[in-house]
Protein backbone atom coordinates (compact mmCIF):
# COMPACT_ATOMS: atom_id res chain seq x y z
CA UNK A 1 0.00 0.00 0.00
CA UNK A 2 1.46 3.25 -0.75
CA UNK A 3 1.73 6.13 1.60
CA UNK A 4 -0.29 9.32 0.33
CA UNK A 5 1.49 11.07 3.42
CA UNK A 6 4.60 10.59 4.90
CA UNK A 7 6.36 12.66 7.99
CA UNK A 8 9.56 12.10 8.72
CA UNK A 9 11.86 13.32 11.76
CA UNK A 10 9.08 16.29 12.20
CA UNK A 11 9.70 18.65 15.28
CA UNK A 12 7.62 20.94 16.64
CA UNK A 13 7.52 23.46 19.76
CA UNK A 14 5.37 26.00 21.18
CA UNK A 15 7.94 28.13 23.34
CA UNK A 16 9.64 25.66 25.18
CA UNK A 17 6.95 23.34 24.66
CA UNK A 18 7.83 20.02 22.90
CA UNK A 19 4.65 18.92 20.69
CA UNK A 20 6.86 16.81 18.20
CA UNK A 21 10.17 15.22 19.25
CA UNK A 22 11.47 13.38 15.85
CA UNK A 23 8.26 12.09 14.73
CA UNK A 24 7.46 9.95 11.93
CA UNK A 25 4.01 9.64 10.57
CA UNK A 26 2.19 7.56 7.42
CA UNK A 27 -0.93 8.58 6.13
CA UNK A 28 -2.23 5.64 3.65
CA UNK A 29 -5.12 5.63 1.13
CA UNK A 30 -8.31 3.96 1.96
CA UNK A 31 -7.79 4.00 5.77
CA UNK A 32 -9.34 5.70 8.52
CA UNK A 33 -6.86 7.12 11.03
CA UNK A 34 -7.58 8.40 14.06
CA UNK A 35 -5.87 10.59 16.50
CA UNK A 36 -5.96 10.02 20.29
CA UNK A 37 -4.76 11.24 23.26
CA UNK A 38 -4.87 13.44 26.00
CA UNK A 39 -5.56 17.11 25.76
CA UNK A 40 -3.10 19.07 25.05
CA UNK A 41 -1.14 16.56 23.51
CA UNK A 42 -1.08 18.10 20.52
CA UNK A 43 -3.50 16.40 18.57
CA UNK A 44 -4.76 19.49 16.74
CA UNK A 45 -1.38 20.54 16.20
CA UNK A 46 0.05 17.75 14.42
CA UNK A 47 -3.00 17.88 12.26
CA UNK A 48 -2.58 21.09 10.88
CA UNK A 49 1.28 20.01 10.56
CA UNK A 50 -0.30 17.46 8.23
CA UNK A 51 -2.57 20.25 6.35
CA UNK A 52 0.54 22.03 5.92
CA UNK A 53 -0.98 25.15 7.87
CA UNK A 54 1.89 24.98 10.28
CA UNK A 55 5.44 24.48 9.55
CA UNK A 56 7.06 22.03 10.95
CA UNK A 57 10.37 23.46 12.88
CA UNK A 58 12.51 20.76 11.03
CA UNK A 59 11.58 17.48 9.03
CA UNK A 60 10.06 16.39 5.99
CA UNK A 61 6.79 16.15 4.65
CA UNK A 62 5.53 14.77 1.69
CA UNK A 63 1.82 14.24 0.06
CA UNK A 64 2.26 11.76 -2.88
CA UNK A 65 5.65 12.38 -3.27
CA UNK A 66 5.87 15.95 -3.56
CA UNK A 67 7.08 18.29 -0.20
CA UNK A 68 4.00 19.32 1.28
CA UNK A 69 5.48 22.79 2.31
CA UNK A 70 6.94 23.84 -1.02
CA UNK A 71 2.92 23.26 -2.45
CA UNK A 72 0.93 27.02 -3.11
CA UNK A 73 -2.48 26.82 -0.99
CA UNK A 74 -4.21 26.60 -3.99
CA UNK A 75 -2.36 22.97 -4.99
CA UNK A 76 -2.31 22.16 -1.75
CA UNK A 77 -6.24 22.45 -1.19
CA UNK A 78 -6.64 20.09 -4.25
CA UNK A 79 -5.44 17.05 -1.96
CA UNK A 80 -6.07 17.94 1.35
CA UNK A 81 -9.10 18.71 3.22
CA UNK A 82 -9.11 20.00 6.26
CA UNK A 83 -12.14 20.74 8.53
CA UNK A 84 -11.22 23.16 11.12
CA UNK A 85 -12.40 22.56 14.74
CA UNK A 86 -14.22 25.67 15.62
CA UNK A 87 -16.23 27.76 13.21
CA UNK A 88 -18.69 30.26 13.65
CA UNK A 89 -21.13 31.24 10.81
CA UNK A 90 -22.16 34.92 11.12
CA UNK A 91 -23.35 35.17 7.61
CA UNK A 92 -27.09 33.29 6.86
CA UNK A 93 -25.55 32.29 3.75
CA UNK A 94 -27.62 29.64 1.90
CA UNK A 95 -26.12 25.74 2.89
CA UNK A 96 -25.70 25.38 -1.02
CA UNK A 97 -23.74 28.92 -1.36
CA UNK A 98 -21.49 27.54 2.24
CA UNK A 99 -20.89 24.22 0.60
CA UNK A 100 -19.78 26.02 -2.80
CA UNK A 101 -17.31 28.23 -0.99
CA UNK A 102 -14.88 24.29 -0.66
CA UNK A 103 -14.49 25.32 -4.75
CA UNK A 104 -12.11 27.92 -3.79
CA UNK A 105 -9.12 26.55 -4.98
CA UNK A 106 -10.71 25.41 -8.82
CA UNK A 107 -12.65 28.92 -9.23
CA UNK A 108 -11.18 31.56 -11.01
CA UNK A 109 -13.61 34.30 -9.41
CA UNK A 110 -16.65 32.76 -10.05
CA UNK A 111 -17.96 29.63 -10.05
CA UNK A 112 -19.12 27.61 -13.11
CA UNK A 113 -22.22 25.37 -13.77
CA UNK A 114 -19.92 22.53 -13.06
CA UNK A 115 -18.75 23.16 -9.57
CA UNK A 116 -22.32 24.26 -8.64
CA UNK A 117 -23.00 20.59 -9.21
CA UNK A 118 -20.04 19.43 -7.77
CA UNK A 119 -21.49 21.11 -4.74
CA UNK A 120 -24.65 19.48 -4.85
CA UNK A 121 -23.24 16.35 -5.27
CA UNK A 122 -21.19 16.81 -2.26
CA UNK A 123 -24.57 17.10 -0.46
CA UNK A 124 -25.99 14.38 -1.47
CA UNK A 125 -23.43 12.02 -0.76
CA UNK A 126 -23.50 12.98 2.86
CA UNK A 127 -27.47 12.70 2.50
CA UNK A 128 -28.65 16.48 3.29
CA UNK A 129 -29.88 17.38 -0.52
CA UNK A 130 -32.64 19.19 1.17
CA UNK A 131 -30.57 21.23 3.23
CA UNK A 132 -29.69 22.91 0.08
CA UNK A 133 -31.60 26.31 0.40
CA UNK A 134 -31.76 26.39 4.06
CA UNK A 135 -29.67 29.41 5.45
CA UNK A 136 -26.75 28.06 6.95
CA UNK A 137 -27.36 29.88 10.94
CA UNK A 138 -30.78 28.53 11.15
CA UNK A 139 -29.29 24.88 11.31
CA UNK A 140 -28.62 22.62 14.19
CA UNK A 141 -24.69 21.59 15.01
CA UNK A 142 -24.80 18.52 13.61
CA UNK A 143 -26.34 19.36 10.30
CA UNK A 144 -23.96 22.69 10.38
CA UNK A 145 -20.85 19.72 10.84
CA UNK A 146 -22.36 17.78 7.84
CA UNK A 147 -22.44 20.82 5.98
CA UNK A 148 -18.91 21.74 6.47
CA UNK A 149 -18.03 17.89 5.54
CA UNK A 150 -19.95 18.76 2.10
CA UNK A 151 -17.89 21.55 1.75
CA UNK A 152 -14.68 19.82 2.41
CA UNK A 153 -15.93 17.01 -0.27
CA UNK A 154 -16.49 19.38 -2.72
CA UNK A 155 -13.58 20.51 -2.52
CA UNK A 156 -12.46 17.15 -3.94
CA UNK A 157 -9.27 16.16 -1.89
CA UNK A 158 -7.27 13.15 -1.93
CA UNK A 159 -6.88 13.42 1.76
CA UNK A 160 -9.43 14.49 4.09
CA UNK A 161 -8.28 16.18 7.69
CA UNK A 162 -11.05 16.37 10.48
CA UNK A 163 -10.21 18.01 14.25
CA UNK A 164 -12.71 16.36 16.39
CA UNK A 165 -15.90 16.44 13.53
CA UNK A 166 -18.30 14.68 16.56
CA UNK A 167 -17.53 17.50 19.13
CA UNK A 168 -21.26 18.93 19.65
CA UNK A 169 -22.66 16.13 18.11
CA UNK A 170 -25.61 13.93 19.69
CA UNK A 171 -25.50 10.63 19.29
CA UNK A 172 -27.07 9.49 16.51
CA UNK A 173 -25.27 11.93 14.66
CA UNK A 174 -21.89 10.80 15.83
CA UNK A 175 -22.78 7.00 14.36
CA UNK A 176 -24.08 9.02 11.38
CA UNK A 177 -20.52 10.72 10.88
CA UNK A 178 -18.65 8.10 11.48
CA UNK A 179 -20.71 5.82 8.67
CA UNK A 180 -19.85 8.62 6.51
CA UNK A 181 -16.55 8.65 6.95
CA UNK A 182 -16.65 5.00 6.35
CA UNK A 183 -17.76 5.23 3.29
CA UNK A 184 -15.48 7.91 2.30
CA UNK A 185 -13.01 5.37 2.93
CA UNK A 186 -13.97 2.58 0.99
CA UNK A 187 -14.30 4.93 -1.78
CA UNK A 188 -10.01 4.95 -1.48
CA UNK A 189 -9.96 8.58 0.06
CA UNK A 190 -7.75 8.73 3.32
CA UNK A 191 -9.50 10.48 6.03
CA UNK A 192 -7.51 11.00 9.50
CA UNK A 193 -9.62 12.49 12.23
CA UNK A 194 -8.90 13.37 16.08
CA UNK A 195 -11.65 12.03 18.32
CA UNK A 196 -11.74 12.04 21.77
CA UNK A 197 -13.65 9.00 22.04
CA UNK A 198 -11.71 6.03 22.13
CA UNK A 199 -15.12 3.41 22.04
CA UNK A 200 -16.10 5.60 18.45
CA UNK A 201 -12.62 5.59 17.61
CA UNK A 202 -12.07 1.51 18.27
CA UNK A 203 -15.54 1.01 16.76
CA UNK A 204 -14.53 2.63 13.16
CA UNK A 205 -11.08 3.25 12.72
CA UNK A 206 -8.34 1.24 10.88
CA UNK A 207 -5.15 3.06 12.10
CA UNK A 208 -4.45 4.65 15.90
CA UNK A 209 -2.02 7.04 16.35
CA UNK A 210 -1.56 7.85 20.44
CA UNK A 211 0.17 11.01 20.91
CA UNK A 212 1.99 12.31 24.24
CA UNK A 213 5.11 13.20 25.34
CA UNK A 214 5.96 14.55 22.07
CA UNK A 215 6.02 10.84 20.91
CA UNK A 216 3.56 9.20 18.98
CA UNK A 217 2.42 5.48 18.58
CA UNK A 218 0.84 3.81 15.19
CA UNK A 219 -0.89 0.87 15.63
CA UNK A 220 -3.41 -1.20 12.86
CA UNK A 221 -6.79 -2.51 14.02
CA UNK A 222 -4.77 -6.26 13.25
CA UNK A 223 -2.60 -5.30 16.24
CA UNK A 224 -5.30 -4.59 18.46
CA UNK A 225 -4.50 -1.45 20.29
CA UNK A 226 -7.71 -1.29 22.36
CA UNK A 227 -5.60 -4.14 25.13
CA UNK A 228 -6.23 -2.42 28.42
CA UNK A 229 -2.70 -2.36 29.37
CA UNK A 230 -1.58 -0.03 26.33
CA UNK A 231 -4.39 1.94 26.71
CA UNK A 232 -3.78 2.66 30.35
CA UNK A 233 -0.19 3.72 29.75
CA UNK A 234 -1.38 5.90 26.79
CA UNK A 235 -3.57 7.33 28.77
CA UNK A 236 -1.97 7.49 32.15
CA UNK A 237 -4.71 6.06 34.34
CA UNK A 238 -6.29 2.80 34.37
CA UNK A 239 -9.10 1.24 32.01
CA UNK A 240 -10.59 -1.48 31.39
CA UNK A 241 -11.35 -2.90 27.68
CA UNK A 242 -14.13 -4.98 26.91
CA UNK A 243 -14.63 -7.28 24.15
CA UNK A 244 -17.34 -6.38 21.76
CA UNK A 245 -17.65 -7.76 18.14
CA UNK A 246 -13.77 -8.22 17.72
CA UNK A 247 -12.88 -4.79 19.04
CA UNK A 248 -13.46 -3.33 22.45
CA UNK A 249 -15.55 -1.05 24.67
CA UNK A 250 -13.16 0.76 26.64
CA UNK A 251 -14.60 2.46 30.06
CA UNK A 252 -11.86 4.03 32.65
CA UNK A 253 -11.23 2.10 35.48
CA UNK A 254 -13.84 3.36 38.84
CA UNK A 255 -11.25 2.43 41.07
CA UNK A 256 -7.61 3.85 40.22
CA UNK A 257 -5.21 1.04 41.40
CA UNK B 1 -34.06 32.34 -2.33
CA UNK B 2 -34.67 35.45 -4.10
CA UNK B 3 -37.63 37.61 -4.06
CA UNK B 4 -37.79 38.26 -8.07
CA UNK B 5 -39.87 41.61 -8.13
CA UNK B 6 -37.29 43.39 -5.71
CA UNK B 7 -34.87 41.96 -8.36
CA UNK B 8 -36.26 43.56 -11.19
CA UNK B 9 -36.77 46.88 -9.22
CA UNK B 10 -33.61 47.03 -8.49
CA UNK B 11 -32.00 46.89 -11.89
CA UNK B 12 -34.83 49.28 -13.61
CA UNK B 13 -35.05 51.36 -11.45
CA UNK B 14 -31.61 53.73 -11.99
CA UNK B 15 -32.29 54.31 -15.88
CA UNK B 16 -36.20 56.07 -15.42
CA UNK B 17 -34.61 57.58 -12.12
CA UNK B 18 -31.32 58.99 -14.33
CA UNK B 19 -34.29 60.43 -16.32
CA UNK B 20 -36.34 61.93 -14.23
CA UNK B 21 -33.51 63.72 -11.98
CA UNK B 22 -32.81 65.64 -15.18
CA UNK B 23 -35.97 67.62 -15.31
CA UNK B 24 -36.09 67.69 -11.41
CA UNK B 25 -34.64 71.22 -9.82
CA UNK B 26 -35.64 74.95 -8.98
CA UNK B 27 -39.15 74.90 -10.53
CA UNK B 28 -38.89 78.43 -11.77
CA UNK B 29 -35.45 78.48 -13.71
CA UNK B 30 -35.84 75.19 -16.13
CA UNK B 31 -39.69 73.87 -16.41
CA UNK B 32 -40.95 71.39 -18.55
CA UNK B 33 -42.22 72.71 -21.48
CA UNK B 34 -38.96 74.93 -21.87
CA UNK B 35 -37.30 71.31 -21.56
CA UNK B 36 -39.35 69.69 -24.34
CA UNK B 37 -38.89 72.76 -26.90
CA UNK B 38 -35.48 72.16 -26.15
CA UNK B 39 -35.40 68.43 -26.85
CA UNK B 40 -37.19 68.93 -30.40
CA UNK B 41 -34.90 72.12 -31.28
CA UNK B 42 -32.15 69.94 -30.85
CA UNK B 43 -33.60 66.63 -32.49
CA UNK B 44 -34.89 68.40 -35.49
CA UNK B 45 -31.66 70.61 -35.43
CA UNK B 46 -32.49 73.98 -35.80
CA UNK B 47 -30.84 76.92 -35.02
CA UNK B 48 -30.86 77.25 -30.96
CA UNK B 49 -32.10 80.79 -29.25
CA UNK B 50 -30.71 82.23 -26.44
CA UNK B 51 -33.13 80.76 -24.03
CA UNK B 52 -32.54 77.31 -25.54
CA UNK B 53 -28.81 78.06 -25.15
CA UNK B 54 -30.15 78.43 -21.12
CA UNK B 55 -31.98 75.26 -21.10
CA UNK B 56 -28.81 73.24 -22.87
CA UNK B 57 -26.31 74.69 -20.21
CA UNK B 58 -28.41 73.61 -16.99
CA UNK B 59 -29.54 70.31 -18.21
CA UNK B 60 -26.35 69.04 -19.98
CA UNK B 61 -23.86 71.17 -18.31
CA UNK B 62 -25.42 71.81 -14.60
CA UNK B 63 -28.21 68.70 -13.97
CA UNK B 64 -26.38 65.91 -16.05
CA UNK B 65 -22.83 66.00 -14.52
CA UNK B 66 -24.37 66.46 -10.93
CA UNK B 67 -27.20 63.37 -11.78
CA UNK B 68 -24.15 60.90 -12.56
CA UNK B 69 -21.98 61.92 -9.87
CA UNK B 70 -24.70 61.61 -7.52
CA UNK B 71 -25.71 57.72 -8.31
CA UNK B 72 -22.04 56.88 -8.73
CA UNK B 73 -20.84 58.11 -5.56
CA UNK B 74 -24.17 56.61 -4.08
CA UNK B 75 -23.20 53.22 -5.96
CA UNK B 76 -19.60 53.58 -5.11
CA UNK B 77 -20.34 54.01 -1.29
CA UNK B 78 -22.78 51.22 -1.27
CA UNK B 79 -20.56 48.36 -2.97
CA UNK B 80 -17.60 49.66 -1.13
CA UNK B 81 -19.82 49.17 2.46
CA UNK B 82 -21.07 45.91 0.88
CA UNK B 83 -17.44 44.68 0.08
CA UNK B 84 -16.45 45.74 3.52
CA UNK B 85 -19.07 44.08 5.70
CA UNK B 86 -18.40 40.32 3.82
CA UNK B 87 -15.00 41.00 4.60
CA UNK B 88 -15.40 42.12 7.96
CA UNK B 89 -18.28 39.58 8.84
CA UNK B 90 -19.64 42.48 10.21
CA UNK B 91 -23.06 44.29 9.87
CA UNK B 92 -22.33 47.13 11.57
CA UNK B 93 -19.49 48.37 9.36
CA UNK B 94 -19.30 51.19 7.24
CA UNK B 95 -16.71 52.57 4.24
CA UNK B 96 -15.61 55.57 6.92
CA UNK B 97 -14.89 52.86 9.82
CA UNK B 98 -11.18 52.63 9.15
CA UNK B 99 -10.23 56.20 9.70
CA UNK B 100 -11.38 57.06 5.68
CA UNK B 101 -13.94 59.90 6.83
CA UNK B 102 -12.00 61.65 9.35
CA UNK B 103 -8.95 61.46 7.35
CA UNK B 104 -10.53 63.06 4.35
CA UNK B 105 -12.04 65.55 6.08
CA UNK B 106 -8.79 66.85 7.69
CA UNK B 107 -7.25 66.81 4.18
CA UNK B 108 -10.22 68.61 2.91
CA UNK B 109 -9.46 71.30 6.16
CA UNK B 110 -5.82 71.16 5.30
CA UNK B 111 -6.21 72.28 1.68
CA UNK B 112 -9.24 74.83 2.42
CA UNK B 113 -7.13 76.21 5.38
CA UNK B 114 -3.66 76.66 3.67
CA UNK B 115 -4.36 75.89 -0.04
CA UNK B 116 -1.05 73.26 -0.23
CA UNK B 117 -2.84 71.20 -2.07
CA UNK B 118 -5.57 71.05 -4.71
CA UNK B 119 -8.60 70.00 -2.18
CA UNK B 120 -10.00 66.77 -3.62
CA UNK B 121 -6.32 65.33 -3.73
CA UNK B 122 -5.75 66.09 -0.77
CA UNK B 123 -8.87 64.69 0.61
CA UNK B 124 -8.01 61.94 -1.23
CA UNK B 125 -4.68 60.95 0.08
CA UNK B 126 -5.47 61.42 3.40
CA UNK B 127 -8.32 59.29 3.30
CA UNK B 128 -6.11 56.45 2.06
CA UNK B 129 -3.45 58.00 4.37
CA UNK B 130 -5.64 57.24 7.53
CA UNK B 131 -7.42 53.40 6.14
CA UNK B 132 -3.38 52.78 5.27
CA UNK B 133 -2.47 53.34 9.29
CA UNK B 134 -4.98 51.82 10.27
CA UNK B 135 -4.10 48.43 8.70
CA UNK B 136 -0.53 48.49 9.42
CA UNK B 137 -1.13 49.30 12.69
CA UNK B 138 -3.47 46.13 13.27
CA UNK B 139 -0.75 43.97 11.21
CA UNK B 140 1.07 41.97 13.51
CA UNK B 141 3.37 39.15 12.84
CA UNK B 142 1.78 39.34 9.05
CA UNK B 143 -1.78 38.81 10.04
CA UNK B 144 -4.30 41.29 10.73
CA UNK B 145 -7.29 40.36 12.77
CA UNK B 146 -10.81 41.89 12.21
CA UNK B 147 -10.98 43.19 15.84
CA UNK B 148 -7.83 44.53 16.00
CA UNK B 149 -8.38 46.18 12.37
CA UNK B 150 -11.90 47.90 14.00
CA UNK B 151 -9.85 49.18 16.73
CA UNK B 152 -6.92 50.63 15.00
CA UNK B 153 -9.59 52.11 13.25
CA UNK B 154 -11.14 53.96 16.01
CA UNK B 155 -7.56 55.60 17.27
CA UNK B 156 -6.75 56.32 13.34
CA UNK B 157 -10.32 58.19 13.61
CA UNK B 158 -9.93 59.66 16.48
CA UNK B 159 -6.26 61.30 15.71
CA UNK B 160 -7.75 62.63 12.09
CA UNK B 161 -10.92 64.00 14.06
CA UNK B 162 -8.93 65.94 16.66
CA UNK B 163 -6.23 67.20 13.69
CA UNK B 164 -9.08 68.19 11.83
CA UNK B 165 -10.30 70.22 15.14
CA UNK B 166 -6.57 71.58 15.09
CA UNK B 167 -6.90 73.29 11.61
CA UNK B 168 -10.93 74.48 12.18
CA UNK B 169 -9.37 76.33 15.42
CA UNK B 170 -6.92 77.86 13.90
CA UNK B 171 -8.34 78.80 10.67
CA UNK B 172 -10.38 81.75 9.86
CA UNK B 173 -13.96 81.95 10.25
CA UNK B 174 -15.34 82.56 6.49
CA UNK B 175 -12.44 79.58 5.31
CA UNK B 176 -13.93 77.22 8.63
CA UNK B 177 -17.35 77.96 6.88
CA UNK B 178 -16.35 76.08 4.03
CA UNK B 179 -14.77 73.38 5.99
CA UNK B 180 -17.66 72.66 8.22
CA UNK B 181 -19.81 72.58 4.95
CA UNK B 182 -17.16 69.78 3.07
CA UNK B 183 -17.27 67.94 5.99
CA UNK B 184 -21.27 67.21 5.49
CA UNK B 185 -21.22 66.74 2.10
CA UNK B 186 -22.16 68.19 -1.17
CA UNK B 187 -23.27 67.50 -4.74
CA UNK B 188 -24.59 70.66 -5.93
CA UNK B 189 -21.33 71.86 -7.06
CA UNK B 190 -21.15 68.98 -9.49
CA UNK B 191 -19.10 69.93 -12.76
CA UNK B 192 -17.81 67.93 -15.53
CA UNK B 193 -14.31 68.02 -14.05
CA UNK B 194 -15.16 66.96 -10.62
CA UNK B 195 -16.79 64.09 -12.16
CA UNK B 196 -13.71 63.39 -14.56
CA UNK B 197 -11.52 63.44 -11.63
CA UNK B 198 -13.73 60.70 -9.48
CA UNK B 199 -15.34 58.74 -11.75
CA UNK B 200 -11.79 56.34 -13.42
CA UNK B 201 -11.07 55.60 -9.73
CA UNK B 202 -14.53 54.67 -8.81
CA UNK B 203 -15.34 52.24 -11.71
CA UNK B 204 -11.96 50.74 -11.90
CA UNK B 205 -12.66 50.22 -8.15
CA UNK B 206 -16.07 48.76 -8.31
CA UNK B 207 -15.50 46.86 -11.45
CA UNK B 208 -12.32 45.21 -9.10
CA UNK B 209 -14.77 44.69 -6.53
CA UNK B 210 -17.45 43.11 -9.13
CA UNK B 211 -14.71 40.32 -9.91
CA UNK B 212 -13.62 39.55 -6.24
CA UNK B 213 -17.54 39.49 -5.19
CA UNK B 214 -17.94 35.48 -5.07
CA UNK B 215 -14.42 35.97 -2.82
CA UNK B 216 -16.05 37.77 -0.26
CA UNK B 217 -18.52 34.54 0.34
CA UNK B 218 -15.32 32.08 0.75
CA UNK B 219 -14.13 34.82 3.19
CA UNK B 220 -17.16 35.42 5.17
CA UNK B 221 -17.09 31.30 6.36
CA UNK B 222 -14.04 32.25 7.99
CA UNK B 223 -10.48 33.10 8.29
CA UNK B 224 -8.96 29.29 8.70
CA UNK B 225 -11.80 27.96 6.37
CA UNK B 226 -10.73 30.15 3.54
CA UNK B 227 -7.32 29.13 3.86
CA UNK B 228 -8.27 25.97 4.28
CA UNK B 229 -9.97 25.77 0.69
CA UNK B 230 -6.97 27.01 -0.80
CA UNK B 231 -6.81 30.77 -0.40
CA UNK B 232 -4.94 33.09 1.71
CA UNK B 233 -7.22 35.16 3.85
CA UNK B 234 -4.27 38.34 4.13
CA UNK B 235 -4.27 38.38 0.70
CA UNK B 236 -7.72 38.25 -0.03
CA UNK B 237 -8.95 41.37 1.91
CA UNK B 238 -6.24 43.21 0.95
CA UNK B 239 -7.60 42.54 -2.06
CA UNK B 240 -11.54 43.84 -0.97
CA UNK B 241 -9.99 46.68 1.37
CA UNK B 242 -7.61 48.74 -1.71
CA UNK B 243 -10.32 49.11 -3.98
CA UNK B 244 -13.21 49.38 -1.48
CA UNK B 245 -11.18 52.76 -0.41
CA UNK B 246 -10.04 53.32 -3.59
CA UNK B 247 -13.82 53.52 -4.57
CA UNK B 248 -14.95 55.64 -0.79
CA UNK B 249 -11.91 58.10 -1.15
CA UNK B 250 -12.76 59.31 -4.63
CA UNK B 251 -16.43 59.83 -4.15
CA UNK B 252 -15.15 61.08 -0.48
CA UNK B 253 -12.80 63.60 -1.92
CA UNK B 254 -15.35 64.27 -4.71
CA UNK B 255 -18.71 64.91 -2.82
CA UNK B 256 -17.81 65.07 0.83
CA UNK B 257 -18.83 63.15 3.78
CA UNK B 258 -22.11 61.27 2.74
CA UNK B 259 -23.05 59.20 5.72
CA UNK B 260 -25.06 55.94 5.98
CA UNK B 261 -25.15 55.47 2.56
CA UNK B 262 -22.56 52.60 2.70
CA UNK B 263 -24.17 51.09 6.07
CA UNK B 264 -27.76 51.27 4.88
CA UNK B 265 -28.01 50.86 1.22
CA UNK B 266 -25.84 46.46 1.99
CA UNK B 267 -28.70 45.70 4.42
CA UNK B 268 -31.51 46.74 1.66
CA UNK B 269 -30.05 44.46 -0.74
CA UNK B 270 -29.29 41.85 1.77
CA UNK B 271 -32.80 41.65 2.82
CA UNK B 272 -34.43 41.66 -0.16
CA UNK B 273 -31.95 39.62 -1.70
CA UNK B 274 -29.84 37.26 0.72
CA UNK B 275 -26.65 37.38 1.98
CA UNK B 276 -24.93 35.97 -1.51
CA UNK B 277 -22.60 38.66 -2.40
CA UNK B 278 -22.47 37.39 -6.04
CA UNK B 279 -25.45 38.74 -5.84
CA UNK B 280 -25.68 41.66 -3.45
CA UNK B 281 -22.85 43.30 -4.68
CA UNK B 282 -24.21 44.14 -8.30
CA UNK B 283 -27.24 45.28 -6.28
CA UNK B 284 -26.04 47.18 -4.00
CA UNK B 285 -24.58 49.08 -7.18
CA UNK B 286 -27.84 49.69 -8.86
CA UNK B 287 -30.06 50.61 -5.46
CA UNK B 288 -26.89 52.56 -4.13
CA UNK B 289 -26.94 54.38 -7.36
CA UNK B 290 -30.62 54.93 -7.09
CA UNK B 291 -30.96 55.74 -3.54
CA UNK B 292 -28.74 58.92 -3.39
CA UNK B 293 -29.79 59.94 -6.60
CA UNK B 294 -33.56 59.99 -5.20
CA UNK B 295 -32.20 61.78 -2.22
CA UNK B 296 -30.36 64.82 -3.92
CA UNK B 297 -33.47 65.02 -5.77
CA UNK B 298 -35.44 65.26 -2.81
CA UNK B 299 -32.64 68.16 -1.68
CA UNK B 300 -32.80 69.61 -4.62
CA UNK B 301 -36.77 70.15 -4.60
CA UNK B 302 -37.41 70.70 -1.25
CA UNK B 303 -35.90 73.87 -0.77
CA UNK B 304 -34.57 76.92 -2.70
CA UNK B 305 -31.46 76.38 -0.95
CA UNK B 306 -29.17 73.56 -0.85
CA UNK B 307 -28.99 71.81 2.11
CA UNK B 308 -26.13 69.34 2.05
CA UNK B 309 -26.73 66.07 0.96
CA UNK B 310 -24.96 64.15 3.72
CA UNK B 311 -27.29 65.79 6.13
CA UNK B 312 -30.39 64.56 4.25
CA UNK B 313 -28.98 61.15 4.02
CA UNK B 314 -28.70 60.86 7.57
CA UNK B 315 -31.82 62.10 7.86
CA UNK B 316 -33.47 59.94 5.49
CA UNK B 317 -31.42 57.15 5.98
CA UNK B 318 -31.47 57.43 9.82
CA UNK B 319 -35.52 56.27 10.19
CA UNK B 320 -35.59 54.06 7.34
CA UNK B 321 -32.70 51.99 8.89
CA UNK B 322 -34.62 51.33 11.99
CA UNK B 323 -37.78 50.53 10.03
CA UNK B 324 -36.05 48.17 8.32
CA UNK B 325 -33.99 46.88 11.44
CA UNK B 326 -37.74 46.87 13.81
CA UNK B 327 -39.43 45.21 10.52
CA UNK B 328 -37.17 42.20 9.31
CA UNK B 329 -34.88 40.10 11.04
CA UNK B 330 -31.56 40.81 9.16
CA UNK B 331 -30.68 37.17 9.64
CA UNK B 332 -27.49 38.20 11.12
CA UNK B 333 -26.26 36.37 13.89
CA UNK B 334 -23.99 38.90 15.83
Amino acid sequence: MTHLLEGNHLQFSYGSREILKEVNIQVRQGQLTVILGKNGSGKSTLLKIMAGLLKPESGTLRIMGRDLNRLSLSERAKIIGYLPQFHRPVFPFSVEDVVLTGRASHVKLIPREKDCSIALRALERVGISELRSRPFTELSGGEQQLVMIARVLAQEPKLILLDEPTAHLDFPNQARLLRLLREFVVSELAVVAVLHDPNIAFLHGDRFIFMGNGQIEAWDSSQEPWDADILTRVYGSRVHSIPYRGRALIIPAVDPE
Amino acid sequence: MPFRPALYLIYTLPLPLLVVSLLLGPADTVNGNQILTWLTETLFSQAPSASNELVRTIILDVRLPRVILAFLVGAALSVSGNALQAMFRNPLVDPYLLGLSSGSAFGAALALATSWMPLQLSAFSFGIVAVGSSYFLARTRKSVTVISLILSGIIVSGIFTSLLTVVQFLTDPFRLQTIVHWTMGNLHNASWAKLRSAAPGILLAMGWLLLFRWRMNVLAVGEEETRAVGLNPEHQKLFILIPATLAASASVAVAGVIGLVGLVVPHMTRILLGPDNTRSLPASLALGGSFLLLVDDCSRITASFEIPIGIFTTLIGGPFFIFLLRKSRLGWEV
